[in-house]
Order: structure tokens, then sequence, then C-alpha cells
């Protein structure tokens, strides 16, 4: 078995201060000032990917700091972020069909719902 | 393997019968915690591919709905969830290094930061089902009626709603971990529900950092 070499998990939590989570914390709440400052200008199609961005690099350091993912063992890891890949399968399934469209296969040049103009 | 020989010093008293060694049933234990994390990410993915379908759709509306959501409510309530994540993660760091009545504190501070969010929340949905902003047939809210507002709103109660729903389960958690830390269960030989708890925790934190800016910033 591999745990007889491998460092057991107990032993890759390596010993770190609780200072850390304090400096995660504060990152954490400048990127959420960030994300409100920019969310509410109007940068046009930017928006969202900076929005996304800044909700990414969020996430990764709740991942990997608050939820030790920087110290969890492969399969652990694994599991995790195959559930990320699949979530991006998914997504990327439905765009490619989105993006691909005829402008008048969206519902937006669909007739209005209060029936035909008399 | 029924025979106990080999095992000279005596077992660890959470240590499952199944289970050769406390390291084996922690690692077991611990996969098997990140594969249920691993499926409420795809859970709440298909909230959020709904998002982003309907917002392709009907992206004039769902800017313009997003604009009456509360920001200053939504931002303290990030900010809440942000800040009980670091208290579970000290207090995670605290039963480690066998500081009970600091981990004690930590984890009531995180339940009052979880009761706060439900509280906000509650607010602004009590505003909004007054405004009429509600989902599907029962919309009747003025300021926004272009095609697909309602949608906006049916998908902005059922992501908040599910999330609501994930930190009333956190908090049951944490509640039932934060009593086997008053009663002297949990120590820096043996605390992994301790860890785990916290870990379903900041998972609940991890969905709020994206619904945060898909509903209330686009």
């Amino acid at each position: 078995m591999a745990s007889h070499t491998a460092p057991s998990e107990a032993e890759r939590h390596a010993e770190h201060g609780a200072g850390r989570y304090f400096v995660v914390w504060a990152i954490l709440l400048v990127f959420t000032g960030l994300t409100v400052l920019t969310g509410r200008q109007d940068l046009g199609a930017w928006n969202i990917w900076i929005a996304m961005a800044i909700a990414s690099v969020k996430a990764t350091l709740v991942v990997l700091f608050f939820m030790h993912m920087s110290e969890a063992s492969g399969a652990n890891r694994l599991v995790f972020l195959v559930s990320f890949v699949f979530m991006a399968v998914m997504m990327m399934g439905v765009f490619g069909d989105l993006w691909t469209r005829n402008e008048m296969t969206l519902p937006s040049a669909a007739p209005s719902t209060l029936g035909p103009e008399l | 393997m029924s025979s106990s020989d080999g095992h000279a010093h005596a077992r660890h008293p959470y240590l499952a019968e199944h289970f050769e060694t406390i390291e084996k049933q922690d690692h077991a234990v611990r996969l098997g915690m990140w594969l249920f994390l691993g499926t409420e990410v795809l859970l709440f993915a298909g909230l959020f591919l709904g998002y982003t379908v309907y917002r392709h759709f009907y992206h004039e509306t769902f800017h313009e709905a997003s604009r009456t959501l509360n920001l200053a409510m939504g931002a303290t309530n990030t900010i809440v969830l942000i800040t009980s994540s670091l208290s579970v993660a000290l207090a995670y760091h605290a039963i480690k290094h066998g500081e009970r009545k600091k981990c004690i504190s930590l984890l009531v501070f995180t339940i009052v930061c979880a009761c706060a969010f439900l509280v906000i929340k509650a607010f602004e949905y009590q505003h909004k089902f007054a405004e009429g902003a509600l989902p599907g047939q029962f919309y009747h809210f003025k300021e926004v009626t272009g095609p697909g507002a309602n949608l906006y709103f049916t998908i902005y109660f059922l992501s908040t709603g599910l999330h609501a729903f994930h930190v009333i389960v956190g908090m049951s958690v944490l509640i039932w971990v934060l009593r086997g830390v008053i009663k002297g269960k949990y120590g820096p030989d043996y605390y992994v529900p301790v860890e785990l708890g916290g870990l379903y925790w900041h998972l609940v934190d991890l969905v709020w950092i994206f619904l945060f800016p898909l509903l209330y910033l686009i």
C-alpha cells in the first residue's frame, strides 16, 4: 500500500499559524470590494468576465487555504476538481449551441406574448 | 482480518471496526466528504447553467432586474459569509491545537453569522414579496416588465433559496459539531468532524461567491 511510504494526510497538514487565515480573509474582502466597484460600472461585455474572474480568484483562495486543498491528498483533489471539469463540459456543450444559433431562433425574436397588434 | 493480533496498542475510541487504522479511516472519511462536495458543485452547476442560458436570451431584462436587488444587503451578506468562513477555519485550527474554549467561541460566532445571513436574506425576500417580484406567473413587479423578467426572479429565488437551505443545513451541522466540542469529544488527536463540518460551511461560502456577482452585479 502506498500509505506506508507516502506521508499521511495528518502529516501533510503542515504546521502553519492562524495568521494565514487572516491574510486570506483580508484578500477576500478586498476582492469583494473590487467586484462591487467594477460590477456597477457599465463596462459592456467586460462586466461578466471581470466579475467571473474575481469570483474565480476568490473561490480558488477559499478552496486552497480555507478548505486546505493545498494540503489535501491527490484523490481528494481529483474528485473535487473533476466536478468543475464536468461543469465546464456542460457549459461548453450548451454554449456551443447558443453561440451558433440563428438570431431568429432566440426567444427575443419571438412575437410579443401580448398577441398580434391589430 | 478478524484476529486482533498486531493491535498491541489500544484502538482509537473513534475507529470503526472495519478500518485497520485511524489514518485509513480519516482518509476514507475525507474522500467521502470531497466526493459529496463535488456532487454539491454539480447540483448548483445546473442552476448556474439555467442562469447563463436565460441571461443569454434576455440580456437586457436580466441587467435591469439585477439593478433592483439591494446591493448593500447582498454585499453585507458576502462579508458575513466570508467572515464566518474565516472563523470556522480558525475553529478548526484551534481544536487541532487543543484550544477547546477558543474553538467553542469561534463556532458560536460562525453560527451567529449564519443566523445574520438568513435574517438579512429574509428582509430581502420580504421586500421582493411586497414589490411583487415573484417567480413565474405570480410576477407583478412594475419596475421591470420586459420579457424574461419573471424568469430572472424565478432563478433568483431558486438559487438563493437553495443556497439558504444549504446555510440552514450547514448551521445545523456546525451546531452538532459544537455539541461534540463542548462535550470534549474532539481534540488534537481527533478533529475530523470539525474539519468536515468546516468544509461544508466553506462550500456554502463558495457558492455565494459566484451567486453574488451573477445576481446583484451583472
